[in-house]
């Protein structure tokens, strides 16, 4: 967690350092994680990786590289909910500094969940004898973040777990993670998540600083 | 059509799992099948009248403005209504789902645009011939509050309003079921209830819990379980017979509308129908008690007694004056959330300054403070145009303060609480001035309350203020208070309100009188105290009267407080450490460097006596704040630390500005900062405004999601030469030059500055910004070039 804090070894106070423990303990209590996945069959069409069944088209050279010979794929949306948002909130009128630290706290406790709604889905695709790759979301890579709301409405995620998104497609609340895992009949070249396909890299201050977030770099 | 309090109506099951069952899969707007497969959704609506069914509900759950073009909203609408009544239906609900978006202020949509949207879908509805609003599926009640507005507002109809509820037994938004039950019965709704979510097992406790909050006819639609997934598909595991099993034990708590959510077929309808036939409408009995809501909680008697705080009232408070005056609302949220902290039950808002368009600023204020706390609010003005501005986009079921015996305020203030619904104070005073005698003010009590059930509020959501006179100049009177609230309470059954802190005016220890009096109104049978929160020594009233009066159960609150306290009035606040810091230069480095926040004002405090405010800013905090800065850069420190210093810093800001006018010395200048349109992401917008405050700078923070426009109005109207963007996302960044290029074009003569995860030099270059920053420390570096200091 403190990685999001651009902590890099800093030695801290201990006044800060218990405050740092009680935010993430604050965070953890506050927090409402849930997870919703919904599963479909896709075709390649001219336009990109179709969800049949669904108004949403996956577009660009990576998502089609990502699914490439998937029989189908699994949609998941996980959130912490509006209490953290708030929370967020009340503590940027208190406190700017718990107000930061409580955000990066909820940052890495939503990819927590992320991961768990993900070993799910693996879990359940390896009981039917799929095999898997690793969850893509929609800004990473080429795989534009407007189609977040197609997205969202594929999931019902608004419905099953309150996730929604702006006209700006952003989501909201704001600590959570969209994402699609490929369904596959073959194993895949265990391809692991990294810099190189992120469009951020440029610009990532974790990776500049050696530490980027799923701990690949490249 | 007419929903009877004492007569069962069958509501359908699912239309998503039928046509899922048809190969239309969800994920698609399956309301444009309403125009592409009518036939689809005919047969599903007859199928549903074939298993029983009274009311069909229209396919048109998401269509809405925010999905459709208006043309094709129409058509849909009108077909949506028509192939449910060409299947037979008795009765047709028009479907009204949320908008899919998230309101303001967890959200960018503003209240008023979901009522706009709203309100189309429901005119469009009643014209296609509909029998009925049903809004369902409500995760937020105050979307569901808007929606209700819009719908009895835009047509005649009957409306209904189901709310869904996840495991915990609360919606996303944080509400539960009591609140939600009395939020909406405030509005006036036809029915109310449950739906969604959960399977009806799950729903049982929930639905027991709305039944005590209201007497309005109860609709419950769950779902067939609690979906799982099997070989990738959703499934539901209940069965009908399971389900009107369930359904059973409902009808039992007093439910009286039944029907079916996700995974119910025509099946389970059957048997609903065969349940209804064979039973009788069980009646309810419901609590009638004062009660008032918001988003997130209820707070009712229930024989007890709750803290009004009154802090937020601009009456003799210069400080609050000139925040209302500059719009500070942050300094608003401050004083709302210490009072919360103090132990305040409920807030009241006032914001009446002649100078200013009240209802705009109490609503703003209603809206800031809602966006914190989860207190209910009481909004108080004289001003009825004020009042029923900030009642309406409240959230929840407040509490107006106030109407009085006088015709004129009886006439103005009592319809805007039928309309939402409002709990409301009464003063016992009217055209004749405060009566001398209890009996005179009992009189006026009367009155008001014999007007208010005449219009139909309940005898319940009234609070009678038999109005405190001061000691020092009507000592006679405040024994006649104190009676005129034991009459008022046994003979009208009403609740009672006081501001207590009015007795002790002209008289010393006023703290130690108004404690005293506030025992004795307890005694007398006061219900709600208006009295200021961080006074420990009303708070230690309030806590020894709820062990006399049995609410505090078991003396918890009070042994948690007081145990280890020794002697009455030595329990205070907590003070800080006492002042033995030595104010040489180094200290206060210290403390500024290791953010020991505590020490901060004590520091201060040395500090000034030895030098002005402004050398106290230039020559300690400033030099303590670069050092930090330099940390910063060089990896020393990490955000976290920088933060904690900057604020450090603040509080000895504070404490000059306290002080004296001077302290806010010649200004370094205003810096206007803004998360642009679109972007919600607005923690290192609010990091920089802190850091900048603490160089002096002057911030006009105009929040996230920020219109150009708004950008440009202030830039120029406040004269500002430094503007601040910020943007996160690449889909958001576009925005930025937007709004740099609208500065530009407005001629407006500032430097711009940006910010952002996806801003880069080369970036902030092409979207037309004079500066990149790249952290908070980077921008007051900005700051300092461009404004000097």
């Amino acid at each position: 967690m403190l990685r999001y804090l651009g902590h890099r070894g800093q030695e801290l106070t201990p006044e800060l350092d218990r405050r740092i423990d009680e935010l993430m303990e604050r965070c953890l209590a506050v927090a409402t994680p849930r997870m919703c996945t919904a599963e479909y069959p896709v075709e390649s069409t001219g336009a990109g990786v179709r969800l049949v069944g669904t108004g949403l088209c996956l577009t660009g050279a990576d998502i089609a590289r990502h699914l490439e010979g998937a029989r189908a794929c699994a949609l998941m949306g996980v959130t912490l909910g509006a209490a953290v948002e708030r929370e967020i909130l009340l503590l940027e009128r208190r406190s700017m500094t718990d107000a930061v630290v409580f955000d990066a706290a909820c940052t890495a406790l939503v990819e927590c969940v992320a991961d768990r709604c993900e070993s799910e889905i693996v879990g359940r695709a390896r009981a039917r004898g799929l095999y898997t790759n690793f969850r893509f979301s929609p800004g990473y890579g080429d795989l534009p973040l407007e189609l977040q709301r197609d997205f969202l409405a594929a999931l019902e995620a608004s419905r099953r777990i309150g996730l929604t998104a702006t006209e700006t497609s952003l989501l909201l609340p704001r600590k959570s993670v969209t994402a699609v895992v490929g369904l596959f009949d073959r194993p895949q070249r265990s391809s692991k998540r990294g810099c190189e396909s992120c469009n951020l890299r440029e610009s990532c201050e974790l990776r500049r600083r050696g530490t980027p977030c799923r701990g690949g770099g490249d | 059509m007419v929903i009877e309090r004492d007569a069962f109506l069958l509501f359908d099951g699912a239309m998503g799992t039928m046509l899922q069952r048809r190969g239309l899969a969800a994920g698609e707007l399956p309301e444009r099948l309403n125009l592409t497969a009518p036939e689809v959704v005919r047969e599903i609506h007859a199928e549903y009248v074939r298993a029983g069914a009274d009311v069909i509900t229209a396919n048109t759950f998401g269509a809405n403005g925010r999905k459709f073009e208006r043309e094709e909203l129409r058509e849909i609408i009108t077909a949506g209504v028509r192939l449910a009544r060409e299947a037979g239906a008795k009765y047709v609900a028009l479907d009204v789902g949320p908008t899919g978006a998230l309101l303001e202020p967890l959200g960018t949509m503003p209240f008023e645009r979901a009522y706009e949207l709203f309100s189309e879908v429901v005119t469009l509805g009643a014209e296609a011939g509909a029998d009925c609003v049903l809004i369902e599926t409500m995760a937020d009640l105050y979307e569901a509050r808007a929606a209700v507005l819009a719908a009895k507002e835009s047509c005649e109809l009957p409306v209904l309003c189901t709310m869904t509820f996840s495991d915990g037994g609360r919606t996303f938004l944080g509400a539960d079921p009591e609140t939600a039950a009395r939020t909406l019965d405030a509005l006036g709704v036809d029915a109310l209830g449950l739906n969604c979510s959960l399977g009806p097992r799950e729903l049982l406790p929930l639905v027991r819990e709305m039944a005590e909050a209201t007497g309005r006819p109860l609709l419950v639609q769950a779902n067939a379980g609690l979906p799982e997934i099997e070989d990738g598909e959703t499934v539901f595991r209940v069965t009908a017979e399971e389900y009107a099993a369930a359904a059973e034990e409902m009808l039992e708590l007093g439910v009286t509308l039944l029907g079916g959510c996700c995974g119910t077929t025509p099946e389970f309808i059957e048997r609903l129908r065969a349940l209804m036939d064979g039973r009788r409408p069980v009646e309810r009995a419901v609590r009638r008690e004062f009660a008032v809501t918001s988003g997130q909680r209820t707070v009712r008697l229930s024989g007890g007694v709750a803290v009004i705080g009154e802090r937020i009232n601009p009456t003799g408070k210069k400080k609050l004056k000139e925040a209302l005056r500059s719009g500070d609302f942050a300094y608003l949220v401050g004083e709302a959330l210490d009072q919360q902290e103090a132990g305040a039950d409920l807030l009241d808002v006032n914001c009446g300054l002649p100078e200013l368009d009240e209802a705009a600023v109490l609503s703003r204020a209603v809206r800031e403070i809602q966006g914190v706390s989860p207190l209910p609010l009481q909004i108080d003005s004289s001003d009825p145009a004020a009042v029923e501005a900030a009642v309406r986009i409240y959230n929840g079921k407040p509490m107006i303060n106030s109407v009085n015996g006088k015709e004129e305020s009886l006439e103005a203030i009592l319809p805007i609480v039928k309309k939402y619904g409002a709990a409301v104070v009464g003063l016992t005073l009217d055209e004749d001035g405060i009566p001398d005698t209890a009996e005179g003010r009992f009189a006026v009590a009367e009155k008001i309350v014999s007007r208010a059930e005449t219009l139909g509020i309940p005898r319940e959501d009234i609070a009678i203020d038999c109005l405190v006179l001061t000691a020092s100049t009507n000592q006679e009177m405040v024994r006649e208070t104190l009676r005129a609230v034991t009459m008022v309470k046994e003979r009208l059954g009403v609740v009672t309100v006081l501001g207590v802190s009015n007795v002790s005016f002209g008289l010393p220890c006023r703290e130690l009188l108004n404690s005293a009096f506030l025992a004795a109104a307890f005694g007398a049978g006061l219900d709600l105290p208006i009295l200021n929160p961080l006074s420990s020594a009303y708070m230690q009233v309030v806590d020894c009267f709820r062990v006399l009066n049995g609410q505090d159960r078991g003396s918890e609150r009070y042994i948690g407080k007081y145990a280890g306290a020794t002697a009455p009035g030595a329990v205070t606040r907590a003070e800080a450490p006492a002042a033995r810091v030595e104010t040489e230069e180094d200290d206060i480095r210290a403390i500024i460097l290791g953010g020991r926040k505590e020490q901060a004002e004590a520091a201060t405090r040395a500090l000034l006596e030895r030098h002005t405010p402004m050398e106290v800013i230039n020559d300690y905090f400033i030099p303590a704040l670069d050092i930090v800065g330099e940390k910063f850069e060089k990896g020393e420190f990490f955000l976290p630390q920088l933060m904690a210093s900057a604020e450090t810093v603040k509080l000895g800001f504070d404490l000059l500005r306290e002080g004296s006018v001077a302290a806010e010395g010649p200004g370094k200048g205003k810096i206007l900062l803004a998360t642009v349109k679109g972007d919600i992401h607005d923690i290192g917008k609010n990091i920089v405004k802190m850091l900048l405050q603490n160089y002096g700078y002057e911030i006009v923070d105009l929040g996230r999601d920020v219109d150009p426009a708004l950008v440009v109005e202030e830039t120029l109207r406040q004269g500002i030469k430094l503007v601040g963007l910020s943007a996160l996302m690449t889909t958001t960044v576009k925005y930025m030059g937007d709004t740099i290029r609208a500065l530009r074009e407005a001629g407006a003569d500032c430097k711009i500055m940006v910010g952002g995860a996806v801003l880069s030099p080369e970036y902030a270059e092409l979207v037309g910004a004079d500066y990149y920053a790249k952290d908070a420390a980077e921008s007051a570096r900005i700051a300092a070039e461009v404004l000097g200091g």
